[in-house]
C-alpha cells in the first residue's frame, strides 16, 4: 500500500518567487472546494461507467426471465415473467442416488476412486506434522478439501443428463474445467519451478523455443489436432477427455507468471534446505509450495475458467454429437444457428446459470488474480 | 470429534450417489437431420425397422445437425460425419466435390425421378448422375405480412409506405446470394452453372452486367436507402415486424408474432417488376461406404425417409413442404397459407441449379456493400462497373 | 549529435531524435537476429561433426561392451551393473524398431509424393486409396521418432564411453538406486520437465511443423483426403498470397467468327482485360506470351476513338520474340480482388485493431485505476467489483450479447428510436467504419477491468516521496502524471505492453463472436471482410473454405508479423532486466 501522503501545506507563490507557507484554514477551504468538485466528478464517470458496465448484464437477466416470444425483441422489460425458459433448460435431467449397475467398469472406478479418496482423508487426519499448529488447522483443512471433491466426484456422477442436453453440457465443462485446473496447474508447476530454480543445459532454449512457438497462431493446427486425437480415439463421443488433453498438454508453455513468482523467493532458502540435506523434490513440495500458495491459486483458477469460453477447438472437435458439446458450443448453436428458432431467450437463461458461479468463484479469489496478473505484467 | 464427523459424511455419501451415468452405444448408421425433426425421424426409423426386418437389429443414431451445419462439418472429416444427412441443395456441388456423397442405387434412382417433381429431381443431379434423395420442395422464400399493417402486399413500394407509416420494419435479405437473385432474376437476368458428373463447374451463364442487372442493383439500393428495411430473414430475429421475405421454415413462427393479421402471399412488384427467385430443395444424401451391406442399408434408409408416406408425415409434423408427387396432391398441403404463397411464388423462380461456393461470398460482399451505403451516389455506368467486376469474378470459379 | 546537443533539443525535437534513431536501427537489430540464428544453425552443424567423430573414436578405442552396443543399446550399461539404464535403453530400442517396421516406414517411404493410389469405387463401394493427410501426419511424427532414436543412440554410446572412462580411473559407476535417487534431486528438472515436453512435442510442435509443410503443398477443398490426393507445390501458395502487381499473365482466346477474337488476359494478381481485335494480332500476342510467360505487358493512353472512349495500346514484350502491339478502344478492364490486395487490407486493419486494442485500453484503463484509488473516492472494492464483470462472465455469453444488442433491429437502435433520437437505425455491423469503431469501443468493455486491476497494483508500489516532491515543486495532477506515473508505468509494463500488441494481433474471440469479420465486400477476395484480422480470416480459410494451404501460409505471416514487432521492440524496452536480478 501507498505510503499516506503527508499534507503539505506549502504552495507556490509565483510572483514572488519563493516558496512560503500558507494559512492553513484559508487554503484548506478552497482546497476543499476543488477537491469536491474533482470527487464529483469521478464519482459522475464512475456512476457512469459502472451502468454501461452492468446494463448489458441486467439485460441478460431481464431477457432470460421474459415470458412472451422466444426470440429477440427490442425492449428490455419482459411483458411477461416466466420460469420457463429456466424449466426448459433441466427438461429431462433427473438426480439418481441408488447404484445403476450397467457398467461395471464405472462402477469399479467410481467404489475405487472414492476408496482412494477416503484413505487420502484418512492418512491426512493420521499424517503426525511436526508443528502443533498445523495439526489442528493444516489437517482438517485439508481433509475438508478431498471432502469437498469427493463430494463434487459424486455429485457429478449422480446426474442423469443423458436426456437433458443442458444439464449434460454443462457437466462436460465442467468436469473439462475440473480436469484442467488440477493438471494444468501441476504442469506449469513443473515447468516453472524447473526454470526458475534449476540451471542447465538447454534452459535458455527451452525458454526460447516456447517463446517462438507462442507467435504461432493457435487455430492453424486445429486441423492436426483433431486428427492426432481422432488417432487416439477422443473426438466425437470422446470429446470431453480429447479436449482435456489437448489443453493440458501444451498448458506448459503458460510458465511465464509462475515463473516470475518463483523468482522472487530467495534462493537462500532452497540452499540452505539443500544443506540440511534436502532433495530437490523436497525443497519443491515442502519450501516453495507452501510459499507459492497464491500463484497456485491463480494457475488453478485460469485452469479452471479457460474451458468455460472455449467454443472454436470444441465445437470442432465434437462436431456432429451433441451429447460432447460444452456450454459454448451448445449455447452458441442456439442463437447462431437457423434451426434454432426461437432459443433467445434460453440462451439467455443459459448463459445466466452459466455466468453464476463462475463470476462467484472469481470473485471470491479476485485478489489472487490480481496477484497473478499484476506480477505477470510486471514482468512482462 | 470433527475428524470423525468428516469421515463418516463422506462414506456416506460416498456410498449412497455412486450412481452412474450410462455410456453412449454408437450405432450402425448415423443421420443427420435439424434439430426441429430429431423426433420425427427416429418414430420413422422405428417404422422402418418395423417394415423391413432384416434392419431390425441396426442402431440409428439422430442428431441434430441443420441443412446449414451439415456440408461445413461433413467436409472436416468425411469418416466422422454422418451416414445420412440432409443438407439444402446449395451445398451438393461442395459436398460432391469433396466426395462426401455416393451416387444413389439406380433403382432407387428410377423411384426418386418417377415420384417426385421435376425441378427437385434436376436439383438432385450433378450431370447425369443422381446424387442425393430430395425431401421437401420448399426452399423458397415468398412474403410474409401483417394484415393489419400492409393493404397493398403486391407492390414493394406500397409495403415501405405502409410500415413505414406504421413504424414497423420490412424484413429481406440482401446480402445473401439466394435472396439476391430475387431482384436480378426478377429483372430478366440470369445466372447459371454447368456443371460435370464430379462436380466441378464447367461453364457460366451470366448477364447480370447489362441495363436489366443495372436495374436490379438500383432496386436493391432503393430498398436498402428506405428507414423501413432491416436486412434480416430471420422471423425469430425480427423484432419489429411489419413484412418479411421468409420461408416456410418460419412459417410457425411468423404465425405466433402476427396472430390473427398473419398473412403470406408471393413476392411483390419493384419499380415495375415482378421479384423472382430460386425454387429450392432439401435433400437426403447417402455418404460412400466401404462396407456393401451397410450402403445397402443406407440406400433402404434414405429412400424410405424420403418416400410419400414419410414427405406426408413430415408436412404434418413440422410442415416441410413436400418434393413428392402425391404428397403434394394432398388437400391439407393445399391449403396451407405458406406453401400456397410458395406455390404461386414459384411460377416466377427458376430451379435452383449449381452454384461453386465462392458464389454465395461474392454476392454477400455485394449485398455487404449496398448496406454499407457505398453505391448510393453511383452513377448508371459506374453500377455497370460494378457488375461486370462481379460478372468477371463469378466467371473465375470455373474449375473445367 | 553528443548528449550535450540532444539536451537542447525540444521535446518533439527529442521524440523525433529518438524515433529517427530507432528506425534506424530497425535493420540492424533485424540482422543481428538473422546472424545470432546462422551462428546458432552452424555451431549446431558442428556439434554435430563433433558428435560423429566422437562416435568413431568411441568406437576403435572402446572395448567389446561398448562396440556391442552399437547394435544393441544399453548392452554396455546392462554388462557393466547399470540394469536400469540398459533395461530402458534396450525397451526404447525394441519399441522404435517395432513402431519404424509395422508402421513408419510405410508413411516415411510416401512422404516425397504424399502418396500416389487414388480412392477409387469398385461397383457403388468405395475403396479408400492413400490418403495424403495421414502420410504427411505420420510422416512428420516419425521423422520425429527418428530424431529422437538418434539423440537416444548417441547418448547411449556416450554412456559406455564415460562408464569405460569412468571404471579405468578406479571409481564405482552408479547404481540404479543411484539413478533413481538422482531423479528426485540433481536431476529433478528432467523429472519436471519430462512430461511438458512430450506434451509441447506432440501438441504443439509437430501440428506447427505440420502445417508449415501444408502452406508447401495444394491440399484444399479440392484435394481432400480421403477422397482425393494432395501434393507438394513448391512456393506457389506464398506467390498467391504474397504477390504484387507480377506479370506473369494468361492469355485466353474465343474465336468470334468474322475475323475477330475475343482475347480474355488474366493477370496473375486476379486482373482481368477483355479485348476484341483480329485473329492474327490476337494469334501474335498469345504468340509473345508462350514463349515466355513472365512477358512484360503494358498499356497506355493513345487518342480517342470516334465515339468518344478511350483508345488503348497494348504491348507485350516477349523476350525472345518481337513487341507484339495491339490497338483497341473496345476493352473492358476489371480488377477482380486478389489475395494479395486483400492480405494488405486486412494486414493493415490487423495492426490499426492491434493498436488501439493495447493502448486506448492501457490510457483508459489507467485513468479508470487513478480515479478509483484516488484518496477520498469510497466505495473502491463496489468500483472494482463491478468492472471487474466482465472479466469474470465467459466472452461468448457477454460478447454474443452485446452483438445481438447492437443489431439493426436491435435494443440498442430500437431504444434510441423509441426515444426519437435517431429516424433509421444506425449501421453498426453494416458499415466498415461503424463496425471497426465499435469493436474497438466493446473491446474497451472488456479490457479495461483487465488493465485497471494491473495499474492499480502497480501505482501502489510508486514510492510516495516521488509525489510528495512533486506536490513541493508545485505540480498540478496532470504534470504529476505525466512526469512520473506515466514513466513510472510505461517503465514497469514496457514488456507487457508488447506482449498485449502481439497478443491483440491474434484476438481472436472479440472479432468473432462480435461482428464474424463482417461486412464483406467486392474489393476482398476469399471471404475476408472488413473488420477480419488475419487471425479469423485464417479461421474462415480453415474451417469455412477448408483452403488449408492459404491458412497455412497465413499463419506463418502471422508469426512473421509477430516475430518481426518483438524483435524490433524488445531491445527498445528499458525494463528488459537481467532476471537473476529479481533473485
Amino acid at each position: 500500500m501507498a505510503k499516506q501522503i503527508p499534507e503539505v501545506d506549502i504552495v507556490v507563490d509565483e510572483k514572488a518567487g519563493v516558496i512560503r507557507e500558507v494559512q492553513p484554514e484559508k487554503k484548506l477551504r478552497s482546497k476543499k472546494g476543488h477537491e469536491r468538485r474533482v470527487n464529483a466528478t469521478i464519482y459522475t464517470i464512475l456512476i457512469l461507467m459502472s451502468i454501461i458496465w452492468l446494463c448489458p448484464f441486467v439485460f441478460l437477466v431481464l431477457q432470460s426471465f421474459r415470458g412472451e416470444s422466444g426470440g429477440q425483441v427490442a425492449y428490455v422489460i419482459p411483458k411477461q415473467w416466466t420460469l420457463d425458459n429456466y424449466r426448459f433448460l433441466f427438461e429431462g435431467a433427473a438426480f439418481s442416488v441408488q447404484l445403476l449397475f450397467k457398467d461395471t467398469l464405472a462402477v469399479v472406478l467410481t467404489v475405487v476412486s472414492n476408496l482412494i479418496g477416503i484413505a487420502g482423508m484418512v492418512a491426512f487426519l493420521r499424517r503426525k506434522p511436526k508443528n502443533p499448529i498445523e495439526k489442528s488447522e493444516g489437517n482438517l483443512k485439508a481433509a475438508l478439501l478431498v471432502f469437498a471433491a469427493l463430494l463434487l466426484v459424486n455429485f457429478i456422477r449422480c446426474v442423469d443428463s443423458s436426456n437433458c442436453d443442458f444439464v449434460r453440457w454443462f457437466m462436460n465443462t465442467l468436469i473439462i474445467a475440473l480436469f484442467c485446473a488440477v493438471i494444468q496447474t501441476f504442469m506449469v508447476l513443473c515447468v516453472s519451478y524447473a526454470l526458475s530454480r534449476m540451471r542447465f543445459k538447454g534452459r535458455k532454449l527451452i525458454m526460447n523455443v516456447v517463446l517462438v512457438l507462442g507467435m504461432f497462431p493457435g487455430f492453424l493446427t486445429m486441423i492436426v489436432l483433431y486428427y492426432l486425437l481422432k488417432m487416439l480415439g477422443l473426438t466425437q463421443a470422446g470429446a470431453v477427455p480429447g479436449l482435456i488433453l489437448v489443453s493440458c498438454a501444451s498448458s506448459g508453455m503458460g510458465y511465464y507468471i509462475s515463473k516470475g513468482f518463483f523468482d522472487t523467493i530467495p534462493k537462500s532458502l532452497d540452499e540452505s534446505a539443500r544443506i540440511d540435506g534436502a532433495t530437490r523434490l523436497q525443497v519443491f513440495y515442502s519450501i516453495i509450495m507452501p510459499m507459492a500458495k497464491p500463484i497456485v491459486i491463480y494457475t488453478i483458477l485460469m485452469g479452471f475458467m479457460g474451458p468455460w469460453g472455449d467454443y472454436v477447438f470444441a465445437s470442432y472437435v465434437a462436431f456432429g454429437h451433441k451429447a460432447s458439446y460444452n456450454v459454448a458450443v451448445g449455447l452458441y448453436r442456439w442463437v447462431n444457428t437457423n434451426d434454432y428458432q426461437g432459443y433467445f431467450t434460453r440462451f439467455c437463461a443459459g448463459g445466466v446459470l452459466v455466468a453464476i458461479p463462475i463470476t462467484l468463484l472469481f470473485m471470491a479469489l479476485q485478489k489472487y488474480y490480481v496477484e497473478g496478473v499484476t506480477g505477470g505484467a510486471v514482468k512482462g | 470429534m470433527k475428524k470423525i464427523l468428516a469421515l463418516v459424511l463422506t462414506l456416506v455419501f460416498a456410498l449412497s450417489c455412486a450412481g452412474l451415468a450410462s455410456a453412449d452405444f454408437d450405432g450402425e448408421i448415423k443421420i443427420w437431420v435439424a434439430e426441429a425433426t430429431v423426433e420425427f425421424t427416429k418414430a420413422q426409423v422405428e417404422a422402418f425397422k418395423a417394415e423391413h426386418p432384416e434392419y431390425a437389429n441396426m442402431t440409428v443414431t439422430v442428431e441434430p445437425v441443420g441443412e446449414g451445419d451439415a456440408a461445413s462439418n461433413m467436409l472436416t472429416d468425411v469418416e466422422a460425419g454422418a451416414d445420412i444427412f440432409g443438407f439444402a441443395q446449395d451445398q451438393l456441388g461442395r459436398l460432391v466435390g469433396a466426395g462426401a456423397l455416393v451416387d444413389v442405387l439406380p433403382e432407387n434412382a428410377e423411384i426418386v425421378a418417377a415420384t417426385n417433381d421435376a425441378g427437385s429431381v434436376s436439383a438432385v443431379k450433378m450431370g447425369d448422375v443422381m446424387y442425393a434423395y430430395p425431401m421437401t420442395s420448399d426452399n423458397g422464400y415468398f412474403l410474409y405480412y401483417d394484415k393489419s399493417v400492409v393493404t397493398d402486399p403486391t407492390s414493394m413500394e406500397a409495403i415501405l409506405a405502409d410500415c413505414e407509416a406504421a413504424g414497423k420494419s420490412v424484413y429481406m435479405e440482401i446480402n445473401s446470394g439466394w435472396y439476391q437473385t430475387a431482384f436480378f432474376f426478377g429483372a430478366g437476368n440470369t445466372l447459371t452453372y454447368s456443371t460435370d458428373d464430379t462436380g466441378a463447374i464447367t461453364a457460366m451463364d451470366c448477364n447480370y452486367a447489362s441495363e436489366n442487372g443495372v436495374k436490379a442493383l438500383k432496386s436493391m439500393i432503393k430498398l436498402a436507402q428506405s428507414p423501413a428495411h432491416v436486412n434480416g430473414s430471420s422471423a425469430s430475429n425480427a423484432t419489429n415486424l411489419g413484412a418479411i421475405v421468409d420461408g416456410t421454415w418460419d412459417a410457425a413462427v411468423v404465425k405466433e408474432m402476427l396472430g390473427e393479421n398473419y398473412a403470406a402471399t408471393k413476392l411483390p412488384t419493384i419499380d415495375g417488376y415482378q421479384l423472382g427467385g430460386f425454387g429450392g430443395f432439401k435433400m437426403l444424401g447417402v455418404k460412400p461406404q466401404d462396407d456393401e451391406d451397410k450402403l445397402a442399408a443406407c440406400d433402404a434408409l434414405a429412400l424410405y425417409l424420403t418416400s410419400e408416406a414419410v414427405q406426408t408425415a413430415r408436412f404434418e409434423a413440422v410442415g416441410w413442404g413436400p418434393s413428392n408427387l402425391n404428397a403434394q396432391q394432398s388437400d391439407a398441403v393445399k391449403a396451407d397459407v405458406a406453401l400456397s404463397a410458395l406455390a404461386s411464388q414459384l411460377q416466377y423462380c427458376i430451379g435452383q441449379g449449381q452454384y461453386p461456393g465462392e458464389y454465395w461470398t461474392l454476392a454477400t460482399a455485394l449485398g455487404d456493400d449496398i448496406l454499407a451505403d457505398k453505391y448510393d451516389a453511383y452513377t448508371d455506368e459506374q453500377l455497370m462497373e460494378v457488375l461486370t467486376t462481379f460478372q468477371t469474378t463469378a466467371g473465375s470459379y470455373i474449375t473445367k | 549529435m553528443n548528449d550535450l546537443d540532444f539536451l537542447k533539443l525540444s521535446k518533439p525535437q527529442k521524440f523525433l531524435h529518438n524515433l529517427k534513431k530507432f528506425i534506424v536501427s530497425i535493420p540492424g537489430r533485424l540482422m543481428a537476429a538473422i546472424a545470432g540464428l546462422v551462428m546458432w544453425v552452424v555451431n549446431l552443424f558442428k556439434g554435430i561433426g563433433k558428435g560423429i567423430a566422437d562416435l568413431v573414436m568411441t568406437y576403435v578405442r572402446g572395448d567389446w561392451k561398448t562396440k556391442v552396443s552399437y547394435t544393441v543399446m544399453g548392452f554396455g550399461s546392462m554388462a557393466r551393473g547399470q540394469w536400469l539404464r540398459g533395461i530402458l535403453f534396450f525397451v526404447f530400442q525394441t519399441v522404435f524398431n517395432l513402431y519404424l517396421a509395422f508402421f513408419g516406414i510405410n508413411y516415411l517411404s510416401k512422404l516425397s509424393t504424399l502418396g500416389t493410389v487414388e480412392t477409387a469405387k469398385k461397383g457403388r463401394v468405395t475403396v479408400y486409396g492413400d490418403n495424403s493427410f495421414l502420410i504427411l501426419l505420420y510422416g512428420v511424427l516419425t521423422i520425429f521418432f527418428v530424431a529422437a532414436f538418434l539423440y537416444t543412440w548417441y547418448v547411449n554410446v556416450k554412456q559406455n564411453k564415460i562408464s569405460e572412462q569412468i571404471l579405468k580411473s578406479g571409481r564405482k559407476l552408479k547404481t540404479a538406486k543411484d539413478d533413481l535417487a538422482s531423479m528426485v534431486d540433481t536431476q529433478f528438472h528432467k523429472t519436471l520437465l519430462a512430461l511438458p515436453t512430450l506434451g509441447v512435442t506432440l501438441f504443439t510442435i509437430l501440428p506447427i511443423i505440420f502445417m508449415i509443410l501444408v502452406a508447401f503443398t495444394n491440399y484444399d477443398n479440392q484435394h481432400q483426403p480421403p477422397q482425393k490426393l494432395f501434393t507438394w507445390v513448391g512456393t506457389a501458395n506464398f506467390e498467391t498470397l504474397l504477390a504484387s502487381d507480377s506479370n506473369d499473365l494468361g492469355i485466353d482466346l474465343q474465336d468470334k467468327g468474322n475475323g475477330v477474337t475475343t482475347m480474355t488476359i488474366t493477370a496473375k494478381n486476379g486482373d482481368i482485360i477483355t479485348v476484341d481485335t483480329t485473329d492474327a494480332e490476337a494469334a501474335a500476342a498469345a504468340d509473345a506470351l508462350a514463349v515466355d510467360s513472365s512477358a512484360n505487358f503494358a498499356s497506355e493512353v493513345i487518342g480517342q476513338d470516334e465515339n468518344g472512349k478511350d483508345l488503348y495500346r497494348f504491348t507485350f514484350m516477349g523476350d525472345a520474340g518481337e513487341d507484339v502491339v495491339l490497338e483497341a478502344s473496345n476493352w473492358i478492364y476489371v480488377a477482380t480482388p486478389s489475395f494479395s490486395h486483400t492480405f494488405k487490407q486486412v494486414l493493415l486493419w490487423t495492426l490499426i485493431w492491434a493498436f488501439f486494442a493495447t493502448f486506448l485500453n492501457y490510457f483508459l484503463g489507467m485513468l479508470v485505476a487513478i480515479m478509483i484509488n484516488k484518496k477520498g473516492i469510497k466505495f473502491k472494492k463496489l468500483w472494482r467489483t463491478i468492472l471487474v464483470m466482465t472479466i469474470a462472465i465467459p466472452q461468448f455469453i457477454s460478447l454474443l450479447y452485446v452483438s445481438k444488442m447492437f443489431a439493426a433491429d436491435g435494443l440498442i437502435n430500437g431504444m434510441l428510436m423509441s426515444w426519437g433520437w435517431i429516424t433509421e437505425p444506425l449501421p453498426f455491423w453494416t458499415n466498415t467504419t461503424w463496425a471497426r469503431v465499435l469493436i474497438i469501443a466493446i473491446n474497451v468493455w472488456i479490457g479495461i477491468p483487465y488493465l485497471m486491476l494491473i495499474a492499480t497494483g502497480i501505482l501502489m508500489n510508486i514510492p510516495a516521496d516521488l509525489y510528495e516532491s512533486a506536490r513541493i515543486d508545485g505540480a498540478n495532477a496532470f504534470q504529476t502524471y505525466m512526469k512520473i506515473t506515466l514513466p513510472y508505468m510505461l517503465f514497469i509494463t514496457g514488456p507487457y505492453l508488447l506482449t498485449s500488441f502481439t497478443g491483440n494481433i491474434n484476438n481472436f474471440n472479440v472479432i468473432f463472436l462480435l461482428s464474424g469479420g463482417k461486412p464483406l465486400a467486392m474489393d476482398l477476395a476469399g471471404n475476408a471482410g472488413s473488420t477480419d484480422l488475419l487471425i479469423t480470416w485464417l479461421y474462415k480459410m480453415t474451417v469455412t473454405d477448408s483452403n488449408y494451404k492459404l491458412a497455412a501460409v497465413m499463419g506463418i505471416l502471422v508469426f512473421v508479423v509477430c516475430a518481426v514487432i518483438n524483435l524490433v521492440v524488445y531491445n527498445f524496452i528499458p525494463s528488459v532486466k537481467n532476471e537473476e536480478d529479481f533473485q
